[in-house]
């Protein structure tokens, strides 16, 4: 059996009559990255709190590396390297200062700090700002030294929380690599969420999609997406997509449709885009379907979510 | 505790290097004494047979404290309300050394406020005892009844979900302590309701102590009781803050 880097076992978060997870069983090994990939409010942040030992679940349990979060939180504590949604650095200090500070909060020996910061500033890129105050840096740079901070502690278990949120193409490819190095090369275990298909593609080894609080299928991103068929035509356009669901069901070679009405768009799986494409197109405006726009794609994780929560990934 | 000593220089760290609250607390001290003192003084000479500057004097340290102790609360709330605490509530350290470290910043804050204002209020014409361990022990009177306050700001700042709520409900008890207080008067002077509601307050005690210990006027409450009371104050308002601080930790 492959050791965990995090198991919850029906766990449950309510906030008064609001259920935000629920009946979560959630299962990372080590050694690997995991995604969490849902919309927003779909309890991804609630169910970290609960890791990072911030908030105590309402039943179930969760564990780190075989350490339960309430019972054993100091030594959960110890073991994880964290950063979360919001910045949370302090703009008056410089980044050496932040990182330096951590690393006392942690009790790390001075040289042990020293080394460390001289490593992770070469790593995230910020020799040349290390040492002018954080307020002067810009949003990538703040985030480059949130992710340094959280691995000055030399965590077994890294957990971050929409890691490129708000960051600019550049900087979230740049992220994206630190992220993979660190679990190629050292190993480390990553559980990350998203609500971008495209960060879990790129960096996730298991993606869980979590949607209401609740996890609704896991699995490798390859899988999850093969499941699906090997062609996707999608369909933007306005009409009766109840009616375009039957229709485009009759073509042959078409496998399944799946239609999200209120984001004007439908999915219909084939086992051949290319060659069906003229017919599901023929068919579907003789039926007075206004078409607006048509993609062939291989499917996507996007899609993946389409199909098992009934709607788009929304923002 | 050693986070409690962490928290504690990341503080200090910050406070030498904001000039403007430096400045401001410096000046602040400085006017307080001066203005608050030479007014007064042209219309009383002297209070039981002390001057009227040594005798306002520990008052305004004491409440200049109290605005210390909101300023630290301001900065816990601060600290939640943008997150940044999270990077402590993540961390191997007890809750309740994140509440001593605030506590500790501003005691220290005080302390250099307070010996500020005394050097302001010696060159003023204030008389000092001439007893080196009366004034350090004024001092540490001084620091737990910092810490006492800290704890009752800390704690609605633990509960507080924005900043002017925080005010709103600092300001409830802001300036009862000022008034409610043998700050500007003496106790005797008193009628006796009043000085059952005054002899609630801590910040009474803290300035009876002072005056005794540091300037060498008669003390009006037992020194041992004084201290024991500024003490239990500090352990109790601690422990508020602790447990509101634990409940806004529950979610």
């Amino acid at each position: 059996m492959t050791e965990l880097a995090v198991e919850t076992i029906g766990l449950v978060k309510r906030y008064g009559m609001l259920t935000a997870l629920d009946q979560v069983h959630l299962q990372a090994p080590a050694g690997q990255i995991y995604a969490l990939l849902g919309p927003n409010g779909a309890g991804k942040t609630t169910l970290l709190s609960i890791l990072t030992t911030l908030l105590p679940p309402t039943s179930g349990s969760a564990r780190i590396l075989g350490y339960d979060v309430v019972r054993d939180a100091s030594e959960v504590r110890r073991r994880i390297g964290v950063t979360f949604q919001e910045m949370v650095l302090d703009p008056l200090l410089t980044g050496r200062e932040t990182l330096d500070f951590h690393g006392r909060l942690y009790r790390l020996p001075a040289s042990v700090r020293r080394q460390r910061i001289a490593e992770l500033v070469e790593l995230v890129q910020l020799t040349d700002a290390i040492d002018r105050p954080v307020k002067s840096y810009s949003g990538g740079m703040k985030r480059r030294l949130e992710l340094a901070r959280g691995l000055m502690t030399d965590p077994q278990v890294l957990v971050l929380d929409e890691p490129t949120q708000g960051l600019d193409p550049q900087n979230r490819v740049n992220i994206w690599s630190y992220v993979r190095d660190l679990n190629r090369r050292r190993g480390m275990s990553i559980l990350l969420t998203t609500h971008a298909m495209d960060e879990a593609e790129a960096l996730a080894d298991l993606v869980g999609i979590i949607d209401h609080g609740r996890l609704i299928v896991t699995g490798r991103p390859s899988d999850l997406i093969a499941s699906l068929g090997s062609d996707v035509i999608r369909v933007r356009g306005s009409g009766d997509f109840q009616h375009l669901a039957t229709v485009a069901g009759t073509v042959d070679g078409v496998s399944r449709v799946e239609t999200d009405p209120a984001g004007g768009l439908a999915l219909i799986y084939t086992d051949n885009g290319s060659r069906r494409l003229p017919a599901v197109l023929n068919t579907i405006s003789n039926n007075g379907f206004a078409i607006e726009d048509v993609t062939l794609a291989r499917p996507s994780l996007g899609d993946v979510f389409l199909h098992y929560t009934g709607t788009a990934l929304r923002d | 505790m050693y986070a409690t000593y962490v928290i504690w220089t990341r503080h200090m760290r910050k406070f030498v290097q904001q000039t403007e609250e430096l400045v401001g607390l410096a000046l602040q001290s400085v006017l307080w004494v001066v203005l608050f003192g030479v007014g007064m003084r042209g219309m009383i000479s002297d209070v039981g047979g002390s001057d009227y500057m040594s005798f306002i004097l520990p008052g305004i340290i004491a409440l200049s404290a109290l605005g210390g102790a909101v300023g630290g609360g301001m900065v816990l709330l601060d600290e939640r309300l943008r997150g940044i605490v999270k990077e402590y509530l993540a961390a191997p350290i007890p809750r309740l050394s994140i509440l001593l470290g605030s506590a500790a910043s501003t005691a220290t804050k005080a302390l250099l406020q307070a010996t500020l204002m005394l050097i302001v209020g010696l060159l003023m014409g204030a008389r000092l005892a001439i007893n080196p361990f009366g004034w350090i022990g004024a001092l540490i009177l001084l620091a737990i009844f910092a810490i006492g306050f800290s704890g009752l700001a800390l704690g609605v700042a633990a509960v507080s979900r924005s900043i002017a709520g925080y005010h709103g409900m600092i300001f409830l008890f802001n300036l009862p302590l000022l008034f409610a207080s043998n700050a500007l008067y003496p106790l005797e002077v008193l009628p006796g309701w009043m000085r059952a509601i005054v002899l609630i307050n801590p910040a009474t005690y803290l300035i009876d102590a002072v005056r005794a210990l540091a300037f060498g006027v008669d003390a009006t409450l037992p020194l041992w009781a004084s201290g024991l009371v500024l003490a239990i104050f500090a352990a109790a308002s601690m422990a508020f803050a602790l447990a509101l601080f634990r409940r806004s930790l529950r979610g």
